[in-house]
């Protein structure tokens, strides 16, 4: 899975998110590392659609324009558990290699 | 306000390198993004923006829009873009063995008249040849509408794979093994890609008829 694909389900984890929110909350949980431009976004949020990963959950206007929230699927939510656990697996064993157990780098 | 619909306008002409269908669906909260990202008295679309909307314009337009859970499918494509590389080189095959294969029929058919000579040079070598080189696009025209889960993708696949097949076999016919062994084995490889391709594209639709004739057969 891409990373952008990563933090876009990450971001719709807690609760749907209209696009400009899913931008933020990408910035936020990346500490600030990725920043997803709109057609990026768009691009990703498309596909992601296509496989069932995520599906929209209300659409609102907003200052004539229209705000859509996407939600994750339950199939997303698998997706996304089994990713994170993948990453979490090759970390653990990159920080045991590296003597670092605790995974803390200083 | 101006300054708004102004850079609203400009950013509405730079989605239009999006499908329509998309454009039609998800402009308007696109724009909204876009707007809500754009810097207090943005004029201009900045160059990082216009350049990420064309990639993921272009990248929409070219990707396969089926379903990860479609392998079938997306493998079937994966082998066209193989058939289409394969296509191309046969393309160049036969057109750089062109003149030895004109020397061949000489050699071989010595009582060839010119007259004779030019009707199977105009009539069958050069568009052999032609339809190589065209077949190329046809390869990749397939991919495309293929990845984009379109029926009648198939269905022209299964034509170009029926029209290959003729084609190999009238080649064979007017004795391409003698005459012309490289470019028949590279035509055997590339109807071999096409078989694969389209038996994985096809298998899938093939068994779900099998499933239901057996199902109205057992009622």
């Amino acid at each position: 899975m891409q990373e952008a694909s990563f933090l876009i389900l990450t971001a719709l984890a807690a609760d749907s998110q209209h696009g400009y929110g899913i931008i933020s909350d990408v910035i936020q949980i990346s500490d600030g590392r990725v920043r997803l431009r709109a057609g990026t976004l768009y691009s990703a949020l498309d596909r992601l659609r296509i496989d069932g990963l995520i599906d929209v959950d209300r659409e609102e206007i907003v200052d004539n324009r229209l705000r859509r929230y996407y939600r994750l699927t339950p199939e997303g939510s698998n997706e996304l558990a089994t990713e994170a656990a993948r990453i979490q697996s090759n970390a653990k064993s990159a920080f045991n290699r590296l003597g670092l157990e605790g995974g803390s780098v200083t | 306000m101006t300054t708004d619909t102004d850079l609203e306008r400009r950013y509405r002409r730079w989605l239009r390198w999006y499908p329509k269908a998309f454009r039609d669906q998800h402009e308007s909260e696109v724009i909204e993004v876009l707007m809500a990202s754009a810097r207090e008295g943005q004029r201009e679309p900045m160059l990082i923006e216009c350049v990420d909307l064309i990639s993921s314009a272009v990248r929409m337009r070219l990707r396969p829009s089926v379903p990860r859970s479609d392998q079938s499918t997306l493998t079937a494509v994966k082998v066209m873009f193989l058939g289409a590389a394969l296509q191309l080189v046969t393309a160049g095959a036969i057109w750089r063995t062109m003149a030895a294969v004109k020397s061949n029929i000489v050699k071989r058919t010595p009582g060839l008249t010119k007259t004779q000579w030019h009707a199977v040079a105009v009539g069958q070598l050069e568009p052999v040849a032609v339809a190589a080189s065209l077949a190329v696009g046809v390869w990749l025209w397939m991919a495309w509408a293929n990845g984009r889960g379109h029926t009648w993708g198939r269905i022209v696949f299964a034509v170009f794979f029926g029209v290959n097949t003729l084609s190999l076999l009238n080649g064979l016919i007017h004795g391409s093994a003698i005459f012309a062994p490289t470019d028949l084995y590279a035509a055997v490889l590339l109807w071999l890609v096409e078989l694969v391709a389209l038996v994985t594209l096809l298998h899938e639709d093939v068994r779900r008829i099998i499933r239901r004739s057996r199902a109205l057969a057992v009622r």
